[in-house]
């Protein structure tokens, strides 16, 4: 394929955020082209399904139950597709010849990660229609998390667990040629590469994010997993109390292969944080949402998320993630624990910049919600 | 002849003050030719040695350098993530007739070797006794290595009036691959040339020298860079080149293999990777634009040469 470049401008920065004049020029480099549909928005732009499961998760033991997280992804997946069998919905997304990436979350793992029942039911639905075990990728950047999380107990044998950065800090397990070049802080490093895996074996990828408050972006939800879970080089975006994640996670999120490829968003919501994320160390900031959100719009998905992680934090009486008051920042430790403090200028913006890219929808009026309650 | 000589005068020699009860960890670690203390030189030629008497004020009139390394500094607050590098590279080409002296200790022979090699520093190095191993492995990957000298390649002119300030501001030149030469006067056919004191580059600005690094690079631009390097903070490259010849030299500071390095250079080349320590080394995803050539560096040690050959 020829090698292509596509310089993205930040278009909507001037328009969006045009009181702040610190969007950095992104230089994006790819030799993939987009798909004539991308995954992102995909097929159901705007439209979310919530399914919530009172008996999905124990809150005291903190475990899952299989058979509820069975029905919440059937009932979700059908929903979305309009589908009466969920083996149905699912061969929407996926076709025997497929190899699909399931991305992970595990930053926050032991404590909270991509629920291992989730993966393991998503596992036996790709199964179902056809994907051939060896054609199944559990994946994530570091091998320390996803080994403390232990899902191979939890998938048949012949499924795939990887780590694309193994060992932490090499660029091996990246594709020089794609990648998102850019100075934030004027860091030697300017680049961050694509996983490797993402530009040279996946066809597809489901996306299974956490319902996270984020000390940078706000909140972590599908934009952020699937920005910052696939690219090199990407903690420079944060510098004393600023940080770059408004422009630089709907930039990442952007990029081909991996907008094109992205093609199922699956929140898992059982448990959440709404303070301390996205490591979330301290238990007292973990809370039972027991829902899970299935739609292939990661913008719509995160816009609700915005709202379920600061009506919490509003109902703990903690400071909302908008929340921008220069007394409110101090660096150091003080953030983990103190839910009125704020590590830095916090840039939930950054769903709404994303939608600037065309990667959904973010106007709440223009969201459509299927409600389910098992 | 000649040729010996001069492999004699680029490798860097090793200073050892132990009698010749010492000679079989020398022998194995394939070392023949050493520095000595004027009255032990008689006793390790007796034992086989091409034994160099080093007398003490020969000895003391040498200048000392710290050994390379890096120094992490993880509770110290700054600007940037990336870890002091003690580099003598700065000092070896402003200094270029000076024959130099160094301690490493245990674990740095390698390192030290192979950064007075790539910088044709004349230098002889005191190497603890657990170290010789290494440093005989590195000495002969050098001398496999072993090639007349070339020039440097750079496209930055710096002026040079011997202060100190001049000075750390040419390590963090040579920090941050900014590749760059001494010139007396400003050099036109050079990119940029860089007078301290100067409009634009005040001397208020070079009092902080790592600012005073990135206000060069951005007036140069990365695209002008002739060395880009990805992946790692703690490699230092030097480039040499003649004719359609040219030579990268890679050193890793860090003490630890570097795995998936990316380099950047300006100008089309073909490459071949040696890299010390590591079996069938060999370039990576080679990629060649019409301005610059690219290649990743699968693994390294403490250094890598990559021998490089024009292309039209």
């Amino acid at each position: 394929m020829r090698r292509r470049i596509f310089l993205q401008l930040p278009a909507v920065a001037p328009l969006l955020f045009g009181r702040d004049n610190s969007v950095p020029t992104y230089r994006v480099v790819s030799r993939y082209a987009r798909a004539e549909r991308p995954g992102m928005p995909g097929p159901h732009p705007g439209f979310v399904v919530s399914v919530r499961a009172g008996k999905s998760i124990e809150s005291d033991s903190e475990k899952a139950d299989a058979g509820v997280v069975r029905e919440m992804i059937a009932s979700g997946l059908r929903a979305l597709t309009g589908e009466s069998d969920a083996r149905a919905a699912w061969s929407r997304f996926f076709s025997p010849s497929d190899v699909v990436g399931v991305k992970v979350n595990c930053s926050g793992a032991p404590n909270i990660m991509s629920t291992p029942e989730i993966v393991a039911e998503i596992v036996r639905n790709l199964l179902a229609v056809g994907v051939k075990a060896s054609q199944i990728y559990i994946y994530e950047r570091f091998l320390d998390q996803l080994q403390s999380v232990g899902y191979e107990r939890h998938v048949p044998e012949g499924v795939r667990i990887l780590a694309v950065e193994t060992p932490r800090g090499s660029i091996r397990g990246y594709d020089p040629s794609t990648y998102v070049e850019v100075s934030l802080f004027g860091e030697e490093d300017t680049r961050s590469n694509l996983a490797r895996p993402v530009a040279e074996r996946f066809t597809k990828i489901i996306n299974v994010p956490n319902m996270k408050d984020h000390g940078a972006s706000g909140v972590t939800g599908c934009l952020k997993n699937i920005a910052y879970g696939n690219f090199s080089n990407v903690a420079r975006s944060h510098n004393q109390e600023k940080t770059h994640t408004l422009t630089f996670i709907g930039t990442l999120a952007a990029v081909e292969p991996l907008r094109s490829r992205t093609v199922l968003q699956i929140m898992d919501g059982l448990k959440g944080v709404w303070h301390g994320g996205p490591f979330a160390p301290l238990k007292k900031f973990r809370f039972f949402p027991k829902q899970m959100m299935f739609g292939t719009d990661p913008v719509a998905i995160d816009r609700l998320l915005l709202d379920i992680i600061d009506n919490k934090r509003k109902a703990e009486g903690a400071i909302s993630v908008w929340d921008r008051s220069p007394e409110n920042v101090k660096p150091g430790p003080f953030y983990s624990e103190n839910p009125n403090i704020n590590r830095y200028f916090r840039e939930p913006g950054h769903i709404e910049y994303a939608a600037g890219l065309g990667l959904g929808i973010y106007d709440l009026k223009k969201i459509r919600i299927k409600e389910i309650q098992l | 002849m000649s040729a010996l000589v001069l492999l004699a005068v680029l490798l860097p020699g090793l200073f050892w003050n132990k009698d010749p009860e010492t000679a079989s960890a020398l022998k194995q670690a394939g070392i023949e030719r050493l520095y000595v203390p004027a009255e032990k030189a008689a006793a390790w030629r007796a034992a086989g040695f091409n034994a160099v008497a080093l007398g003490a004020a020969t000895l003391s009139g040498l200048e000392k350098v710290d050994a390379p390394r890096v120094e992490w500094k993880m509770d110290v607050a700054s600007a940037t993530r990336a870890p002091w590098i003690d580099a003598n590279g700065w000092r070896f080409t402003r200094q270029p007739g000076r024959r130099w002296y160094e301690e490493p200790p245990n674990g740095a022979g390698a390192l030290a070797a192979a950064e007075a090699f790539a910088y044709d520093a004349d230098a002889i190095l005191r190497i603890a006794p657990g170290d010789l191993p290494a440093f005989g492995r590195m000495l002969e990957f050098l001398k496999r290595a072993d090639q007349a000298p070339m020039p440097a390649l750079a496209n930055i002119g710096l002026i040079d009036d011997g202060s100190d300030l001049v000075a750390e501001v040419m390590n963090l030149l040579a920090r941050k691959n900014l590749l760059y030469r001494i010139v007396p006067a400003p050099e036109p056919s050079l990119d940029l040339n860089v007078r301290i004191g100067s409009r634009e580059f005040p001397r208020q600005a070079a009092e902080d020298p790592g600012a005073f690094a990135s206000l060069v690079r951005q007036r140069l631009t990365d695209d002008k860079r002739l060395l880009r390097i990805y992946g790692s903070d703690v490699v230092i490259g030097r480039l040499t080149g003649q004719g359609p010849r040219a030579r990268l030299h890679l050193l890793n500071y860090a003490g630890r293999e570097v795995q998936g390095l990316r380099v950047r250079l300006r100008g089309r080349y073909k490459g071949t990777l040696r890299a010390a320590g590591i079996e069938r080394a060999a370039l990576e995803d080679s990629l060649l634009t019409r301005e610059a050539t690219e290649f990743s560096i699968p693994a390294m040690m403490a250094y890598a040469i990559v021998d490089l050959e024009a292309l039209p």
